[in-house]
């Protein structure tokens, strides 16, 4: 039975269902993913960002059991702000290539966040589950049929995703701070000579960057799932990393490609339960497969910030 | 341009000072875990090394990181940062156990000869995609190899449940297990340890010889100046994916010598994030054979050490991720004014 086949034969419900949980399931690529565009526009590579999402993802769930989704979100915040900040120290400060320093990072946050698990909830014993941040269905707008439920009646933490993409698309087009990021990010040589901080620049896109990545995992965990285990972001850094790439650096490029993403996850989820599919995990597959194939469909025209990657030169 | 001066301290006091801080987080994460420094470093020397059992645990573990480095050295001196080895490794495990059990009953020789050369093969196949689109394409490769190790890591699940696996009940998913005459022999009673420990010296030495031959200049002047390596017969798409295959076939090498060597059976963690610390004794041991052996007994040391210490003292076995993650963090700041060229090299962005 092919996936056309299967697919025909389903209901407005089943599409129903597979749009809105693509639009949650998407929520934490879209947030490490604007994040990341900023940072790539002022010229740096975040390959730590799947540690960032994994530290973000059991801060929350430590910040939630404590004085619940609030706290757990500033806590997430904070936790990727941090790794943020210690990979700008390294890389920028330091002189430290940045995809060794960014796989550093990664794997700093997903082993102090592994250690601290096992610390807080030794093994055997049951996970903790935390309440999730509310749902709240705009009012009028969750009435209208079909799409009243796919894109009106989310969680609150979905919808902020959607004012995080308006607030980085007015601040990279039409604010000064975006002007400087981009001039970072691009011509950091004659940015330099015109007065930018050039260094500053890099590292409050990277706290910013750190920040939204750590509110990404919170996503998972206090968004959706309610609890945290090891591996809980299924590699989604990474995913952000590539959505950035296949989305050309602009924010609603990135989020269309978070929401292909997260498409294809929703369905294969979806697609699992039916009589007559494949096994669980050659739908498990499609997600990766298919972000690898716009991958490469997207790849000849891009416009990726000149400066992207390189180190800053010095003096000696 | 004064864009972040460097300081002007050796790489020497640099790597000293770092090693000192990491050393001091780590004492910290031991202490945040009730336990006593002291202590659980001694417990990890009694893990790693105490007695014959934990050595040769400890060469089982450094075996396979030591074939993964010397495999990706080559590609990363050139400036391609492939990341793919655990996918790759995954598909070589898969590959030789379907080769084995593909031909049936057979003398020893023929088994192992077939299982090594599918395990290369599948390896350097599973390395193959992420090569070509890195080449002709230019897909950013550290995402292209990231993706093909979850679609390995799916595929081997799909494989264990379809068509590779076990015809007895199991709890756990795995493959049946492989016939006594396709193991590798054991070196020493009492141990695991497999004959193919004898792999990682030999592909030092043959990393060596290449490094100091005409041809492992070249590649090697391609990271720094390609122009140069082009005039010299090598362009990148070639310098790409030769390369990224030699890579590959090591880590399909490794994946057979676990399925073959270590566990007798495929399952669903034989890539065990060996694949992933691989790259890092790469980096660590300054992509020279030497250095690469000798980070791989560190690291390897580290692994069953952190074992031995959540037995003994209760600290979680995963201080040795944060560990790990440290030193590649100290390593890269310790090295970065006076870098090799690949490392130094700027990343390319997929364009």
């Amino acid at each position: 039975m092919t996936l056309a086949n299967v697919a025909s034969g389903l209901d407005p419900t089943f599409w129903r269902a597979t749009l809105g949980g693509a639009l949650r399931l998407g929520t934490p690529v879209i947030f490490a993913a604007l994040g990341e565009t900023i940072v790539e526009r002022s010229g740096t590579l975040n390959l730590g960002l799947d540690g960032m999402m994994t530290a973000g993802a059991f801060a929350a769930v430590v910040g939630a059991g404590i004085g619940g989704w609030p706290l757990g979100l500033l806590l997430a915040a904070i936790a990727g702000l941090a790794l943020g900040l210690g990979m700008g120290a390294a890389v920028l400060k330091g002189g430290a290539n940045q995809i060794v320093t960014g796989i550093a990072i990664a794997l700093v946050g997903v082993g102090l966040t592994t250690y601290a698990f096992q610390l807080w909830q030794p093994s055997g014993q049951t996970m903790p589950f935390v309440p999730l941040a509310p749902t709240i269905p705009l009012p009028g707008l969750s009435a209208l049929p079909f799409i009243g439920d796919i894109l009106f009646s989310q969680n609150v933490l979905t919808d902020a995703g959607f004012v995080l993409l308006a607030a980085t698309l007015v601040a990279l087009r039409a604010s000064r701070i975006g002007l400087l990021l981009k001039s970072a990010g691009d011509d950091p040589v004659a940015a330099a000579l015109r007065g930018v901080d050039v260094v500053r620049t890099r590292m409050l896109a990277l706290a910013f960057g750190g920040a939204m990545a750590g509110l990404g995992g919170a996503t998972i965990t206090i968004g959706f799932l309610g609890s945290y285990s090891d591996g809980v972001t299924a590699g989604r850094g990474y995913i952000a990393i590539a959505v950035v790439i296949i989305g050309r650096w602009s924010p609603l490029g990135a989020v269309l490609g978070a929401l292909l993403f997260a498409f294809f996850e929703s369905l294969s989820l979806r697609l699992q339960g039916h009589a007559g599919s494949w096994p669980s995990e050659a739908y498990a597959i499609l997600p990766y497969a298919m972000t690898l194939i716009v991958l490469v469909l997207s790849a000849r025209a891009g416009s990726a910030p000149r400066a992207l990657g390189a180190q800053l030169q010095s003096e000696e | 341009m004064t864009l972040g001066r460097l300081s002007p301290d050796q790489p020497a006091t640099r790597l000293a000072v770092g090693l000192a801080i990491a050393l001091a987080i780590a004492a910290g994460l031991v202490v945040a875990a009730g336990a006593d420094p002291l202590a659980a470093l001694a417990a990890m020397g009694e893990g790693a090394f105490g007695e014959r059992y934990a050595i040769a645990e400890t060469l089982i573990q450094a075996t396979p990181l030591a074939l993964v480095a010397l495999g990706v050295a080559p590609a990363v001196r050139a400036g391609v940062f492939t990341i793919g080895s655990e996918g790759q490794l995954v598909a070589g495990a898969a590959a030789a156990t379907a080769a084995i059990g593909a031909i049936g009953p057979a003398p020893a020789p023929v088994l192992l000869a077939v299982g090594l050369a599918a395990g290369v093969l599948g390896g350097a196949a599973w390395a193959l995609p992420a090569a070509v689109m890195r080449a002709y394409f230019r897909v950013n490769e550290v995402l292209s190899t990231l993706l093909l190790n979850y679609i390995a890591g799916y595929g081997l699940l799909l494989l264990l449940k379809t068509g590779l696996a076990a015809h007895a009940m199991v709890a756990v998913p795995r493959s049946d297990a492989l016939p006594a005459a396709a193991l590798l022999p054991k070196l020493i009673e009492g141990t695991r340890l497999h004959a193919g420990v004898v792999a990682a010296p030999l592909a030092a030495v043959l990393l060596a010889w290449w490094l100091r031959s005409p041809r492992g200049l070249v590649y090697d002047a391609f990271a720094s100046r390609p122009g140069l390596a082009a005039r010299l017969g090598l362009a990148e798409p070639r310098a790409v994916w030769t390369t990224m295959l030699i890579s590959g076939a090591a880590a399909g090498l490794v994946g057979w010598m676990q399925v073959a060597g270590v566990a007798g059976t495929l399952y669903p963690s034989v890539g065990g994030g060996l694949g992933f610390s691989g790259i890092l004794v790469a980096m660590l041991g300054g992509l020279r054979p030497l250095g690469i052996l000798a980070m791989a007994l560190a690291l390897g040391a580290l692994t069953t050490g952190a074992d031995g210490l959540q037995i003994g003292t209760g600290v979680p076995a995963s201080l040795s991720i944060v560990v790990q993650g440290l030193l590649l963090l100290v390593a890269a700041l310790a090295f970065n004014g006076r870098a090799r060229p690949a490392l130094a090299a700027p990343a390319e962005p997929s364009r």
